[in-house]
């Protein structure tokens, strides 16, 4: 099971490189065709014109395909493991790392769902195949639980939610950058700023009351095992610190002088602080430190 | 998102409403959003440096030895810094002044944030105008003009129904050549906003509560067989009945479970097993499994043969030199403290050897003859005491706490998780419309959504403009949405 749980691991990635690789692939499509309608003023030729835009859409078309694919393995790597261990597969960073991977992916394409939007794919699915990437450099053999992890239930809806807020503001941050690339409407590749500040809006709504969630979730769940449902740990300082980041971000997006640009970098500083909340409990200990 | 501000003022949301005698500068700068964001990002700052630098834990701050020693510690990490970060109160941002000033601050800002806007929210919630004027509903930000050929009285009817049945509580008003109709959706959702701000303070209220009235022993060590009292004020006392460890192969922790039984004003009230994930409470007192040691089972007998102690030792400290296990008891009688120092753990101990136990006697502070050593069962006299090491056993190290803000805790965090959903996935949806009769028999139908600040809502208004022109049995005839996706 352990064995085809990680076939389906290495199934998921190889997918994602594909994917990545097609959409690299449109982009730079792209600007051939921009730079061909440049230098061929008249804007006649019909069926030359319609191949490559055509490919493109195809090269598209099979990158979200290969995405759906890299969740589904991705869910059945991670299901193959809860089958084995008996526990949610939330338990190392191993497991975490393809959990978040899985929770980036589900957002993106819920939202490219939505909005009809692939370029995100370009800051979302590099995120995932970093997080793979960095999974297979972590020891992934199933371990029994520790005792304070020994609450099934609390443990897989306490990281299933954080993986949902987390896959959630890696989706607000590619739409956070692409508002600062998009600021002034210049860019005809991309949807107009008003439509990347949607996306990014939208996204944060997901991950908001998500991560306010994992929060409540884990207050008690340390009261159950810990005796307290807030210690200052620094997990849970981390967390809170990106929460106050996006509340901050959702103020400063309904302010004057603050909505557009400003309310972007939020969601980039958000995204950095996602990062240092999961990957925190690597440097700086504390109770929360096996993942 | 470009907000369109060109509503009419009369039917705008009023954002902020302005007390006549509390209309202060203090006030409106407390009640200012830049203020709350000020706040926040100042709060995000502050709670990264406690996250980035090491804090010191409750029980070293609030003992001044412990504290140097700690700050020593932290000077080999943080270099020169340590005594700037130290002055800074950085090693204790969360219990620092300037971080309960930025929480009161906070605080009195989302208290003054939520009065300052109640009445005028309250207002456009439960005291609507029906009636919109021609000029706001061209102007809203998704607007639509429809004409038909029924008269005023039933296009006003099948609107009211079609919007209806898209969830919309629609309310009319007008005579027979002019009908003009509210409809809206989620109408409580602002006050998720109010439900939200007023968890945090509710949050940390709680937290005052349980500090103020609550007490807690994080180190209640308590050894297999005996009895202790939990003191606190509290007449309850706790026997560990029973310690086990279990570990799998690869020598990771399976399971710790401890049985305990709870007395109370000394019957016993429950008998229960502890385990990390399963504490046990008794009249608001919960007991949590939180660490466990050996333990020494002593016993003492004056000159005369009287047992005047009996009972396990938990060896839950450390030596000063962090090396052996040592626990204490008290011979009030006898005016003495008796040390028991066990062998190193894991690794062979030249000086106390398994099965031994090194015994010290202090009074008032002095040490009254040379430590022995004491094998298992076999008796010793000291000072005309007889000592015995019973046996080794283990004890288990309890949290103790009550805290009764606890329950304003749990009741604030689903007022937070209740405020966000009804904030964020439950918005609030309003629209106007104005049927007005034509000369020709036909009406004219004025529809408009204004813009919600923060969302769009082309594809709600293109839905209800989809349903009206199903139910008017047309199809619109004049469409000035703008749409702003894929602009």
């Amino acid at each position: 099971m352990a064995d085809l749980s990680h076939y389906a691991f290495v199934a998921a990635l190889t997918a994602l490189v594909a994917s990545l690789a097609l959409t690299l692939l449109g982009a730079i499509d792209l600007r051939g065709l921009r730079s061909l309608s440049f230098a061929t003023a008249p804007p006649a030729p019909t069926a030359s014109a319609a191949m490559p835009g055509n490919s493109r859409q195809a090269a598209g078309r099979y990158s979200t395909i290969l995405i759906v694919n890299a969740v589904v393995f991705l869910s059945a790597s991670l299901a193959l493991r809860a089958v084995e261990s008996g526990h949610g597969p939330f338990s190392n960073m191993y497991e975490f790392s393809l959990a978040f991977a899985w929770g980036a992916l589900v957002i993106y394409l819920y939202f490219e769902y939505r909005y009809h939007f692939r370029t995100l794919a370009l800051f979302v699915v590099p995120v995932a195949l970093a997080l793979l990437g960095y999974a297979t450099t972590v020891p992934d053999e199933i371990r029994p639980l520790v005792p304070a992890l020994q609450n099934n239930l609390l443990l897989t809806v306490h990281v299933l939610v954080a993986v949902v807020a987390y896959g959630a503001f890696t989706v607000a941050f590619g739409a956070g950058v692409l508002y600062l690339v998009q600021r002034k409407n210049t860019v005809r590749w991309l949807p107009a700023n008003t439509v990347l500040d949607e996306i990014g809006y939208k996204a944060v709504v997901v991950g908001f009351p998500m991560l306010a969630l994992v929060l409540i979730l884990g207050a008690i769940w340390a009261e159950i095992a810990w005796g307290s449902y807030w210690t200052w740990d620094p997990k849970e300082t981390a967390a809170l610190f990106t929460w106050l980041v996006y509340g901050g971000y959702l103020h400063a997006r309904v302010m004057r002088g603050w909505r557009g640009d400003r309310s972007a970098i939020f969601l980039i500083v958000g995204f950095g602080a996602t990062l240092f909340t999961y990957f925190g409990n690597l440097f700086f200990g504390g109770l929360h430190s096996y993942a | 998102m470009t907000i369109s501000d060109r509503s009419v003022p009369t039917m705008r949301t009023a954002r902020s409403w302005r007390p006549g005698d509390l209309a202060s500068p203090l006030w409106h700068a407390l009640a200012s959003l830049r203020l709350a964001l000020t706040l926040i990002v100042t709060l995000a700052v502050l709670v990264f440096a406690g996250t980035l630098l090491d804090q010191a834990p409750p029980s070293v701050v609030s003992d001044p030895v412990a504290y140097e020693q700690w700050l020593g510690d932290a000077g080999a990490k943080y270099g020169a810094w340590a005594g700037t970060f130290d002055r800074l109160q950085l090693f204790n941002v969360f219990h620092s002044f300037y971080f309960r000033a930025v929480l009161g601050l906070l605080s009195t800002s989302i208290v003054v944030c939520t009065v300052s806007r109640w009445r005028g929210i309250w207002k456009t919630v439960f005291h609507t105008r029906v009636r919109a004027t021609e000029t706001f509903l061209t102007h809203a930000r998704y607007n639509a003009r429809i004409d038909t050929t029924m008269p005023a009285p039933e296009t006003a009817e099948r609107i009211r129904k079609s919007l209806s049945g898209a969830h919309y509580r629609v309310t009319s008003e007008g005579s027979a050549g002019s009908v003009a109709l509210f409809a809206d959706k989620n109408r409580l959702s602002r006050f998720g906003t109010f439900l939200t701000h007023l968890s945090l303070v509710l949050i940390l209220v709680g937290a005052m509560a349980g500090g103020i009235w609550g007490f807690e022993d994080p180190r209640f060590t308590v050894a297999e067989g005996s009895t202790r009292e939990l003191g606190l004020g509290t007449p309850l006392s706790v026997r560990l009945d029973e310690f086990a460890d279990d570990y799998h192969a690869d020598g990771s922790p399976r399971d710790y479970r401890g049985e305990v039984t709870l007395f109370d004003e000394g019957q016993p009230v429950k008998t229960s097993v502890l385990r990390v994930n399963s504490p046990v409470r008794y009249k608001g007192v919960a007991f949590h499994l939180s660490f466990f040691g050996q333990a020494a089972v002593m016993s003492v007998r004056d000159g005369s043969g009287r047992e005047i102690f009996s009972g396990g030792v938990p060896l839950a400290l450390q030596t000063r030199d962090g090396q052996r296990p040592v626990g204490s008891f008290d011979l009030p009688e006898q005016n003495l403290s008796v040390y028991v120092i066990g062998p190193r753990p894991g690794a062979a101990d030249d000086r106390i050897r398994a099965g031994e136990v090194r015994m010290e006697l202090y009074r008032d502070s002095v040490r009254v003859v040379s430590p022995v050593i004491l094998s298992l069962r076999e008796p010793m006299a000291v000072e005309g005491l007889t000592f015995t090491f019973e046996q080794e056993s283990r004890f288990a190290g309890l949290k103790v706490v009550k805290d009764p803000g606890m329950n304003i805790i749990w009741v604030a965090c689903a007022f937070m998780v209740a405020g966000l959903v009804m904030l964020f996935y439950l918005p609030r949806r309003r629209l106007w419309a104005l049927c007005v009769e034509r000369s020709d028999g036909g009406s004219e139908v004025l529809v408009g959504m204004p813009a919600q600040r923060d969302l769009s809502l082309t594809e709600e208004f293109d839905r209800l403009k989809a349903r009206l022109a199903r139910a008017l049995e047309l199809e619109p005839a004049h469409n000035e949405s703008e749409g702003d996706l894929h602009g």
